[in-house]
């Protein structure tokens, strides 16, 4: 059973940052542009985070991530650059349809918005092992609860594929009929959904003792089996980007008062 | 003051009638070793969760009377913490996993993660714990893919880890092959002489007899008595409590050797150190050999597979079926579910073929097999899937084109047949683990199929659910159906079938019948087997014949 | 049901381990909906079964950290967005649930428009805000296209927008999720009675 997780450790430097500091940069690369408010900071952002894929070997992978928001800016662009109700000034047109300059700069906007948010978010899913996550969210005070969800979702989503092919297996062999053509195949889909779904939901009552006979929710401190290895930039890193959040605000601010 | 006192406990399951513990008062020794016996629902399990306080807080429920284990009261203090002190291995290794790590290793250390335990402490527990258990070589594998015994193991292996004061372990070997059953009861004993208390719930008599200290015999919901091993598995009401004492009682008893008490030994060496000598047997000439009858159903030729590349569970597995019930055995992790599977089409064989009355199975699909072959899965939970007994019992008969008439009438039959027409309309998931494990097995005989494979469908049973088995077993045998079962449970081997097929590392050590295969030492030690304890017991005495029933014993022997 | 009991939350393992398994089933049902190519999500039977289950509060659990998990690990990012509506359909069918509406068929259905409702209050601002107003869907985009081209004001075409996508998409998943409950076991469903506490015998 394989994780539903992208995380591949391909040994680079990227891969041993820690995942905190990868969100601290989430958030710069996200906010900075939204307060600086200029489209130049957009593409600066995402050639930053083209620059961060590529250097993390990660950027093909990455490509796979956004290619499918690629149909929603298209048509954002042609609803936009045709029908925006600010639209006044013609850009080009095409034969008889007009695209219009305001609403293909929205649309420009609304992209670059798009594209950032799954270039910077690709780089901690592609570079961060979702356990690993969970484990640091623990060890730095959140709850061992909180850990677990995250973590069993990761295991959990496995295990009902595999509680599919259990039940597949149980209907087929009593005659049912679930390989062959394509319609055979979709047909059979069907009676799957409600017995996938009722057997995870009682599997959790078994795991649910389980987990309470191993001391799951227990008061005491608890152990860990290694630490986390610490990657020497982090702390540097964090407060660079956590500066730089800072510096757009007092600018933003500035510009509004003056 | 013992360290577990039990006073008059009383507790009854949400949405449930009638009391499944009807004032239970018990006080339990530190480093004792306690056997729980009795018929399936008499209250054993829940026993052992009112000990670790599952029950009443994590089932609610009504509850009455006092369960206090090392001073805590199991009602009140929080689950998490008596765990500290009190381990329990649940009865269905299926569903023990924390589902919140992908490697056996961590699954291990799930536990000792939380309480705490010291990351180098923590390895060197594992490490130790795995290799006791047999499972070193799993520890990077995802625990989701084992076999059924090596899930059990990683089960148990989980909870010793935590060092517990007390371990209650629920029929822990239920799916172990007799030598891996074996050393769990023996890395078990050794446990007590560091004064950790063990509570065993078993239905292997002979086992329970050999190791606890004391027993108690549980029926619905009640304690009826407790005791030495003699004393309690040779009182006269035993079977009325659905208990079938074990083959050295039952043999000096026939033989009226009884020891100074009035008592019957319970154990093999009482036995025979009762009877040594006493006893001699008489060469049995014609030697029951296993005659092929005559048209083969199923073939299969050279069958090789694996679930990875590189690693092959099956090498060239070539064997030849005909009428005749045959038990397939061998330790766990042989390949036997897998080999199942195959026959069944379920899985596709990396190379050689599988032949049902001389015709490749390779083109059709497992669907298309429904009518001719069946299987009874070696998890229940596995193979239910409707909400309701009926349903899914008729949900094989329809698919294999009978009338909605037709197929009610089967599936009635059926659950006649393994004693639960009483069910029909209730959710599966409502009922125990061994009256599930009835219900798969009633949805593949509904099916009426002319070869069927059951995967060790005595898990849970009780001496009755066993008799039930092979008394189908014997039934469909007749109804010229081809019966395969893999089996853990050596007595129902030699008294229920014909032949018998000995597996070990995806390969047949052993074919023939069951005389043949249990005289064989080195393939019974190389598959993990043992003798049926019958057996077990006349070799010591000095039979030469493989002695399987208690008749062929006692027509065997004779008082000198 | 007296107000104080429909927010009553048990915060024990068994609503804890409840949590991952409605997350796993958003997600089979969104791989379901996919694979046979329906206009539908279908990625919130997980959430509404940990409402009709766990209540308001678990279920709004269920809905925010389904987002969140999904959003901050398989890359589909833009779902963060809607953590929002997550959070408040799960609240919200809890309510209902707990307030006897999943009972039979008809109030299944009720509860199913209250879900419809709630994701359309919350999920067109985002729209607007994030994507101009569009949803993704085609269907719904098409709308959208359409009553732009006729030139009505934006809130409102994304308001048919929404409406095309997610009223169909809550009404099968609430009759799914109906089926489904009316599945399950007592010894399940007992874990979560809220109102149940140990009687006792003495
Ligand atoms: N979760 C539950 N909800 C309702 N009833 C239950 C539950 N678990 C067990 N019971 C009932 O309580 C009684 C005792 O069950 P228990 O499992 O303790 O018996 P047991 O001795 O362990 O049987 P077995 O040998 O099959 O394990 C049975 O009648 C059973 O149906
Ligand atoms: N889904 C799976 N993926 C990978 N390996 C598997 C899978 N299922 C079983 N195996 C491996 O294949 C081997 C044979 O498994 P199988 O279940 O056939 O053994 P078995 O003889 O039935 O054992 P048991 O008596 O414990 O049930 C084991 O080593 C097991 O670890
Ligand atoms: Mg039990
Ligand atoms: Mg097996």
């Amino acid at each position: 059973m394989r994780s539903i997780s992208l995380y591949r450790d391909n040994g680079t430097w990227l891969c041993r940052v820690h995942p905190f500091t990868k969100l601290a940069y989430i958030l710069a690369v996200i906010l900075v542009p939204l307060l600086l408010g200029s489209l130049w900071a957009y593409a600066a952002a995402i050639v930053l985070d083209i620059c961060i894929l590529i250097s993390g070997k990660s950027l093909r992978r990455a490509r796979a991530l956004i290619i499918f928001s690629f149909t929603i800016i298209v048509t954002i662009f042609l609803i936009r650059g045709l029908f925006d109700a600010d639209n006044i000034t013609p850009a080009f047109s095409l034969g008889p349809v007009v695209f219009y300059q305001e609403g293909l700069m929205k649309a420009l906007r609304t992209g670059a918005v798009i594209i950032n948010m799954l270039l910077s978010f690709s780089i901690l899913v592609l570079t961060s092992k979702p356990e690993d996550i969970a484990d640091e969210l623990e060890r730095h005070g959140f709850s061992p609860r909180l850990s677990y969800v995250i973590a069993s979702v990761f295991s959990i989503i496995p295990q009902m594929m595999g509680t599919m092919d259990t039940i597949t297996d149980a209907q087929r062999s009593r005659g049912m009929e679930t390989e062959g053509k394509l319609s055979q195949r979709m047909k059979a889909f069907i009676p799957l959904i409600t017995p996938v779904v009722t057997t995870s939901l009682i599997n959790t009552r078994e795991r649910a003792i389980a987990l309470e006979v191993r001391g799951f929710g227990s008061k005491g401190k608890r152990s860990y089996l290694s630490p986390w290895k610490k990657h020497r930039g982090d702390r540097a890193m964090t407060i660079v980007l956590l500066l730089s959040i800072a510096a757009a605000a007092a600018w933003r601010l500035a510009s509004w008062l003056s | 003051m013992a360290f577990i006192e039990i006073e008059n406990l009383r507790y009854r399951y949400p949405k449930t009638e009638r009391l499944a513990l009807q004032g239970i008062s018990l006080s339990i020794e530190k480093g004792s070793f306690l056997g729980i016996i009795g018929p399936n629902g008499a209250g054993k399990s829940t026993l052992g969760s009112a000990i670790i306080g599952l029950v009443p807080q994590f089932y609610k429920g009504a509850y009455g009377g006092h369960v206090s284990v090392g001073g805590k009261d199991a009602a009140t203090v929080p689950v998490s913490e008596i765990a500290r002190s009190v381990g329990l291995v649940f009865q269905n290794p299926f569903n023990q996993l924390s589902g919140a790590k992908d490697r056996v290793y961590d699954e291990v250390c799930f536990g000792m993660q939380n309480f705490g335990i010291p990351s180098d402490e923590m390895r060197r527990r594992a490490d130790e714990t795995l290799e006791l258990m047999g499972i070193s070589a799993f520890r990077d594998r995802n625990p989701f893919d084992l076999s059924g015994g090596q899930m059990q193991r990683v089960a148990i292996a989980s909870i010793l880890v935590l060092r517990p004061e007390v371990i209650i372990l629920d029929e822990p070997t239920s799916q172990l092959d007799p030598a891996g059953s074996e050393e769990v009861f023996r890395a078990v004993e050794k446990l007590t002489e560091s004064g950790i208390t063990i509570i065993m719930i078993e239905q292997k008599i002979d086992k329970i007899a050999e190791y606890s200290d004391r027993i108690l015999l549980m029926d619905e919901g009640r304690a009826i008595a407790i005791g030495t091993p003699d004393e309690i598995l040779s009182r006269p009401d035993l079977e009325e409590h659905g208990i079938i004492p074990p083959a050295p009682a039952r043999i000096s008893r026939a033989l009226s050797f009884a020891l100074p008490d009035g008592t019957f030994p319970a154990t093999q060496e009482a036995a025979v150190t009762l009877m040594e000598g006493r006893v001699g047997f008489r060469k049995d000439e014609k030697k029951g050999e296993a005659q092929a009858s005559a048209e083969e159903l199923l073939r299969t030729e050279d069958l090789s597979f694996s679930y990875t590349e590189g690693n092959e569970v099956l090498h060239g597995i070539s064997l030849a079926f005909d009428g005749r019930p045959t038990a397939i055995i061998g330790q766990n992790g042989a390949g036997k579910t897998t080999l199942a599977k195959l026959m069944k089409g379920l899985l596709k064989p990396v190379s050689g073929r599988i032949l049902l009355r001389g015709r490749d199975i390779a083109g059709n699909t497992a669907a298309s097999l429904a009518g001719d072959i069946g299987y009874v899965f070696q998890n229940p939970d596995d193979q239910i899937f409707k909400a309701k007994v009926a349903d899914e019992v008729m949900f094989g008969p329809l698919n294999i084109g009978m009338s909605e008439k037709e197929a009610r009438k089967k599936a009635m039959e059926a659950l006649e047949m393994v004693h639960l027409a009483s069910a029909a309309d209730r959710n599966p998931y409502d009922l125990d683990l061994h009256e599930r494990k009835m219900v798969a097995l009633a949805s593949v005989i509904a099916m009426e199929t002319s070869v069927l494979i059951l995967d060790e469908p005595t898990i849970a049973q009780d001496d009755r659910g066993k008799t039930m088995i092979s008394g189908i077993i014997k039934e469909l045998a007749a109804r010229v159906t081809l019966v395969i079962s893999i089996l853990h449970d050596m007595d129902l081997v030699a008294s229920s079938f014909r032949r018998v097929i000995a597996m070990a590392h995806g390969r047949v050590l052993a074919d023939g019948s069951p005389e043949e295969v249990f005289s064989k030492e080195e393939v019974l030690s190389e598959a993990g087997l043992e003798l049926p304890h019958t057996a077990a017991l006349a070799k010591k005495l000095g039979a030469e014949d493989i002695l399987l029933s208690d008749a062929s014993f006692l027509a065997a022997a004779f008082r000198v | 049901m007296t107000g104080k009991s429909i927010f009553r939350t048990k915060f024990d393992v068994a609503s804890i381990v409840l949590i991952p398994a409605c997350i796993g089933i958003n997600y089979i049902g969104k791989l379901f909906a996919s694979a046979l190519k329906l206009p539908l999500w279908l990625d919130s039977i997980g959430t509404c079964i940990g409402a009709c289950l766990g209540g308001p509060i678990i279920g709004g659990i269920c809905g925010a950290a389904n987002n969140l998990i999904y959003g901050l690990t398989t890359g589909d990012s833009i779902t963060l967005i809607y953590a929002l509506t997550s959070l408040f359909i799960g609240f919200f069918v809890g309510i209902m649930a707990r307030a006897g509406f999943m009972k039979t068929f008809p109030k299944a259905i009720i509860t199913s428009l209250v879900a419809g409702a709630v994701a359309i209050i919350i999920s067109t601002p985002l729209n607007i805000i994030f994507w101009g107003g569009q949803t993704g869907n085609v269907w719904g985009d098409a709308v959208f296209a359409a009553s732009q081209a006729a030139s009505l004001p934006l809130w409102l075409s994304s308001l048919f927008d929404e409406i095309i996508v997610d009223v169909p998409d809550k009404i099968i998943t609430l009759i799914l999720v109906f089926v489904i409950l009316k599945a399950l076991p007592d010894k399940l469903t007992a874990l979560y009675d809220a109102a149940d506490e140990v009687e006792r015998l003495d």
